[in-house]
């Protein structure tokens, strides 16, 4: 029992754990980055109300930020930007959960088939590469100016790059341990959940990230072509009537929502990836 | 008595450009019951092959090999893989690592997890069991990677050169352990390794494979009283017989070059 426990012991100074998180960088705010994007930013808005106010006085053409920003108020009062907002976002949750379901069971299905791949693969990667939401129109006239056109606008915007990365994800799983899987008699099912899932998550997590934007043009391009309300709805009976402080918040709003939603998965896609970097 | 037989067991590999290479031919071997086996031989040998065939993951081309009696013919709970590279679930912690295999046998993770529990503590990382393994040291991956495997309860632990990958103190250590562990639990034991004295101090018996075609060469017991400490590698006895091994390989070597 001693010898067990001096062996036991012997191993905490033998073999040295690696540390459990690497160090965080922690300093002050000013000379940081984000003081340099926040004085970027105040520039930015500076040099364009200057440019409204002095130089191109029609605002017709440009709209000061100062107008949009008022303009935004009154139409956060109002409740329009909440409405409209409310209608995009709908269809951009119904179309990328859609989009990512099917991409990635598409995706698995041709990485465990190899006749389903055959078939598919040049579909896939033509529609990928072709500027898919010119299909816009069609699905408009198909699906009608209410809400399922515009959730089939984003599906096929975001299906395509979600097939594309679960595949990457999924044939990027170490062998060593499909082996190690088979080794304990794992069926093909629960070696595909136990080992080539999770192998593939980050880059599923990190192909949400980037389709989210697509489905978000997906949303504007759908609603500009023909809709009952919506942010791109905004954008369109706005310009008709040279309306620039309106169209401003639809887009600023657009701008926002991006930022705000490929931030949510970038955090989700970081904690999944924790493994990775510590391995 | 015997556990496992290899009867007249033959490995042939197609090759890309057409061709055949024989990975293992005519190799015939009987193992008893909680006998601890090495085997050795150059690199090419079919020692790899060997321990794959008996695992299920590969079918030998010709001859049949037994445990039991009952021909293998695929994966098995009887039989349990410690692989070269420690091969762990980076996203799982160790004591899930542990678990993994009996995860795979449907076995349920209340009834798991304390058998995974105690395994942990029998191969020295108690304390450890939440750790991902890319905070863990070469040496202590692979007492989770032995850990996974002797916790499903097999009878037959089969070990792919576990410790190449270690520098020479962790690996003596880890040798010392798995001596420990394995005077602990009484298992058959088929070590593949290309270290003689690390095969030496190990076995009960060392197998000499020769290469192209793999077969084995000679057997040499190793007559060494148990348990074996680690002074035991400062044994005469033992340099003897590591000679006689090496003697042994050099020897194929030699046969290769004049073929």
């Amino acid at each position: 029992m001693t010898q067990l426990a001096q062996t036991t012991t012997g191993l905490v100074t033998d073999d040295i754990a690696v540390p459990r998180r690497r160090p965080v960088e922690r300093t002050g705010f000013f000379g940081t980055r984000r003081a340099t994007e926040l004085i970027s930013i105040v520039a930015g808005l500076a040099l364009w109300e200057l440019a409204a106010r002095f130089a191109i006085h029609n605002t017709a053409f440009l709209a000061p930020p100062s107008l949009v920003a008022i303009r935004a108020w009154q139409m956060i009062l109002d409740g329009t930007l909440a409405y409209n907002g409310w209608v995009s976002l709908q269809e951009l949750i119904i179309g990328f959960v859609l989009g990512v379901a099917f991409g990635i069971a598409i995706g698995a299905a041709m990485v465990q088939w190899k006749p389903v791949n055959d078939a598919l693969e040049v579909w896939i990667s033509a529609l990928y590469a072709a500027p898919i939401v010119a299909l816009a129109p069609i699905l408009i006239i198909w699906f009608g100016f209410g809400t399922s056109s515009k959730v089939a606008v984003v599906f096929i915007m975001v299906v395509f790059p979600m097939i594309i990365s679960t595949q990457a994800g999924l044939e990027s799983v170490d062998r060593r341990l499909l082996l190690v899987a088979r080794s304990f008699c794992g069926s093909r099912w629960k070696t595909f959940r136990t080992v080539a899932l999770p192998s593939a998550a980050p880059f599923i997590v990190s192909g949400m990230r980037q389709s989210v934007g697509r489905g978000l043009v997906g949303v504007v391009v759908g609603e500009l072509f023909g809709a009952k309300a919506g942010l791109g709805n905004i954008i369109t009976t706005a310009s008709s009537v040279f309306d620039m402080p309106t169209l401003f918040v639809a887009v600023v709003t657009l701008a926002l929502a991006g930022v705000l939603l490929t931030g949510i998965l970038r955090s989700f896609e970081l904690r999944l990836a924790a493994w990775r970097d510590v391995a | 008595m015997a556990l496992i037989e290899f009867v007249d067991v033959g490995v042939c590999y197609r090759r890309r450009g057409g061709g055949e290479t024989v990975a293992l031919e005519q190799t015939s071997l009987t193992i008893a019951p909680g006998e601890f086996i090495c085997i050795v031989g150059p690199s090419g040998c079919g020692k790899t092959t060997l321990l794959h065939c008996l695992d299920g993951l590969h079918s030998p081309t010709s001859g049949r090999i037994l445990i039991d009696g009952r021909e293998i013919t695929g994966p098995g709970r009887d039989r349990a893989m410690v692989f070269q590279s420690a091969s762990l679930m980076p996203w799982r912690t160790v004591v899930r690592n542990v678990t993994y295999g009996l995860e795979l046998h449907g076995v349920p993770l209340r009834e798991a997890i304390p058998r995974a529990q105690a395994m942990i503590e029998l191969v020295g990382l108690a304390g450890f069991e939440d750790r991902h393994p890319g905070e863990l040291s070469g040496g202590m991956q692979q007492r989770v990677n032995l850990a996974r495997a002797l916790v499903i309860g097999p009878d037959v632990i089969l070990l792919d050169e576990p410790f190449a990958a270690l520098d020479a103190q962790t690996r003596e250590l880890m040798q010392t352990e798995l001596l420990r562990v394995w005077d602990a639990t009484k298992k058959t034991a088929v070590f593949i390794t290309h270290q003689i004295s690390e095969a030496v101090y190990l076995a009960d018996r060392v197998v000499v494979m020769s290469a192209r075609p793999g077969r084995v060469k000679a057997i040499v017991p190793v007559p060494i009283a148990r348990p074996r400490p680690a002074s035991a590698r400062r044994d005469p006895q033992m340099y003897a017989i590591e000679a006689e091994v090496a003697a042994l390989i050099d020897g194929a070597h030699a046969e290769n070059v004049a073929v």
